[in-house]
């Protein structure tokens, strides 16, 4: 019931941001290249801009309306953010910091204090309360950010790029520290990010942003199998083979540009240039050419194999560059080749999805 | 590295010759008013009433400097394109007015017989050769110099940082009392200091528009200017007098002023 449904116009430099868009309670991912208009929209639900046209409603209220002329200040929105650049007060120790909203809405002093340090303590940086933002970590400063604005019990969690200006080595615990925290509140929290291994966190809610209108929508899962756009595909290292669809009669073919003969579900694709996609766990290794169902069969060359785990990504260079991902078993089982190893590439029809480009 | 040696030579040329400039004349200052003259001189009415006089209204005009000041240097400083560059050249206007012209406009303005002399006259207010004048015509020149600073030092704040306060519950006002107006604090200090001392060395509006009566409208640049028709003598120290201070306060406004911009 608590959630967020927005539909909002804004123009931007290049195209107009045109979204509709619905978040419900626990983590929605919103996942865009660089310019798609994440934070726009962002900035457009937090009340910093104004939509062109459209509604803003989170729960029962009304926060936009351009037809009823509402348009409620940032400060009443109840909308908690928290800034790519955490956009920490310099002046104010942590514990100021995290106070602040509190200190606003005459709430006793001794109140204040304990609920900022059993906010702190919830997100275990009570040791920070009186350092000054300006001494801490980039992870801490991230924490902080978070504290600072959970404790004013926002009705929905607006998060921007949480992780992007973190060194890499500090990005993956807090990755880990934000969905474990994250997933116990059951806020209706958007997580904007153009980080595919962010979107592995948080699989379950993905919504992709392209050009300012959401171009797909669903778990992760299904995102990496039916991927409807370029970006989409590239982020999850799934491979694209450029060529075209040519027909003859009422048989199908795509033609790569390499000058591959494959097959895949082509419903829907027009004759002409055309783009193949499928993804590296759907392709399979053999040192003969296997017989039997129609499968696609790309003879190659492994020029590069690397061991992640139990799985083992082998890029092959055949008439075009293809990635496959199979087992180490298998790999174990094959004779564990190496670099220079000629191959058989196999997929079936099937797992291959051609979209016209 | 490899700079040409010719072209350094002529570049710290220069700037001996800039230091020159400006050394020599403060240095003959401060030896024609020795220690010895300077005493004496502090004891005498007229100086003390001429030093009163220009701390007095310098003083005087720094609250309606601020009350006016920071919220148009604010304002300024959260608008952009066509409306700031008119405000801008607005601010500019009184800048690159002659101190002499400025007088003159200002009699004309708040005069007798100017714009709305009658009207403050009617309600008793006579401006011309009074004190009060002598504020006004720092308020005047001082006012846009601090606004066009101010505006730079709220530049300088992250908008980010405004926003998030927004999101947190702030007002906007709460917003400006909370973290714009913190982080430019020291800014402001050494501002504030600035406008005192740009306005204890105003001379030409002054003498135009306030007079220059001893005791009343004369401040030390007047005094300066009155002295050295009898006396130049009395002049050059009260000029070396005037010079300590405005060293002072420099000195005040180099340790106050930030270090470095703010974040």
């Amino acid at each position: 019931m608590s959630g967020l449904e927005c539909r909002v116009q804004y123009p931007l430099a290049q195209y107009e941001l045109v979204v509709d868009l619905s978040v419900k309670p626990g983590v929605t991912v919103l996942l865009g290249p660089n310019g798609a208009g994440k934070s726009s929209l962002l900035r457009l639900l937090a009340g910093l801009s104004k939509p062109r046209a459209g509604r803003i409603k989170l729960g029962h209220r009304l926060l936009f309306d351009a037809h009823k002329k509402i348009d409620l200040p940032p400060e009443q929105r109840r909308i908690g953010m928290v800034f790519q650049d955490l956009a920490l007060f310099p002046h104010l120790s942590v514990r100021q910091n995290t106070a602040f909203g509190l200190s606003l809405r005459r709430v006793a002093k001794a109140k204040i204090n304990l609920h900022v340090d059993a906010m702190l303590d919830k997100l275990g940086i009570s040791q920070l309360a009186e350092r000054s933002v300006t001494t801490l970590s980039g992870g801490e400063r991230q924490k902080v950010a978070l504290a600072r604005t959970l404790i004013t019990d926002p009705e929905l969690l607006l998060l921007d790029e949480p992780t992007a200006a973190l060194d890499p080595a500090a990005r993956g615990a807090i990755r880990r520290w934000l969905h474990a925290i994250l997933g116990e509140l059951q806020i209706p929290t958007l997580l904007v990010t153009h980080d595919a291994e962010e979107v592995a966190w948080f699989r379950k809610r993905v919504a992709v942003i392209e050009k300012g209108q959401i171009v797909q929508r669903g778990s992760y899962h299904q995102l990496l199998r039916e991927p409807q756009s370029d970006f989409v595909a590239r982020f999850a290292g799934i491979n694209l083979i450029n060529g075209e669809l040519r027909e003859q009669g009422n048989e199908k073919t795509f033609i790569s540009s390499g000058g591959s003969q494959l097959q895949g579900i082509f419903d829907g694709v027009l004759p002409g240039p055309a783009t193949l996609a499928v993804a590296p766990w759907e392709v399979a290794l053999f040192t003969v050419p296997p017989g039997g169902s129609p499968q696609n069969v790309i003879p190659g060359r492994v020029i590069e194999r690397i061991v992640l785990g139990d799985r083992v990504r082998v890029t092959l260079l055949a008439a075009e560059k293809l990635v496959a991902e199979i087992s180490l078993n298998a790999w174990l089982q094959m004779g564990e080749f190496g670099e220079g190893t000629e191959l058989y590439a196999v997929f079936k029809t099937r797992e291959a999805r051609v979209m016209n480009t | 590295m490899n700079r040409p040696r010719l072209f350094s030579l002529v570049l710290a040329a220069a700037g001996l010759l800039l230091a020159l400039l400006i050394l020599l004349p403060i240095i003959a200052l401060l030896l024609a008013g020795s220690p010895g003259t300077l005493l004496p001189l502090m004891l005498r009415s007229e100086v003390q009433q001429a030093l009163w006089i220009t701390l007095l209204s310098s003083l005087l005009a720094l609250p309606p400097i601020f009350l006016l000041g920071l919220p148009a240097a604010y304002g300024l400083s959260r608008i952009n394109g066509k409306l700031r560059r008119i405000l801008e050249t607005l601010l500019e206007l009184p800048m690159v007015m002659p101190p002499i012209v400025a007088g003159l406009a200002l009699l004309l303005a708040f005069g007798r017989r100017g714009l709305v002399g009658g009207l403050l006259a009617d309600i008793g207010l006579r401006i011309p050769f009074s004190l009060l004048a002598v504020v006004i015509a720092i308020l005047f020149v001082v006012t846009p110099y601090f606004v066009r600073r101010c505006t730079l030092l709220f530049d300088g704040v992250n908008p980010k940082l405004e926003d998030a306060a927004l999101l947190l519950g702030a007002s906007p006002f709460q917003a400006f009392m909370r973290i714009s107006l913190p982080l430019v604090r020291r800014g402001l200090a050494a501002e504030a200091i600035m406008a005192i001392a740009q306005g204890i060395g105003l001379f030409g509006t002054i003498i135009l528009f306030a007079g220059n009566l001893p005791g009343h409208t004369q401040t030390l640049s007047l005094a300066i200017y009155t002295a050295f028709e009898s006396d130049p003598q009395q002049a050059f120290s009260l000029g070396a007098l005037l010079l300590l201070i405005s060293l002072l306060l420099l000195t005040a406004v180099k340790w106050i002023a930030p270090q470095e911009a703010v974040q």
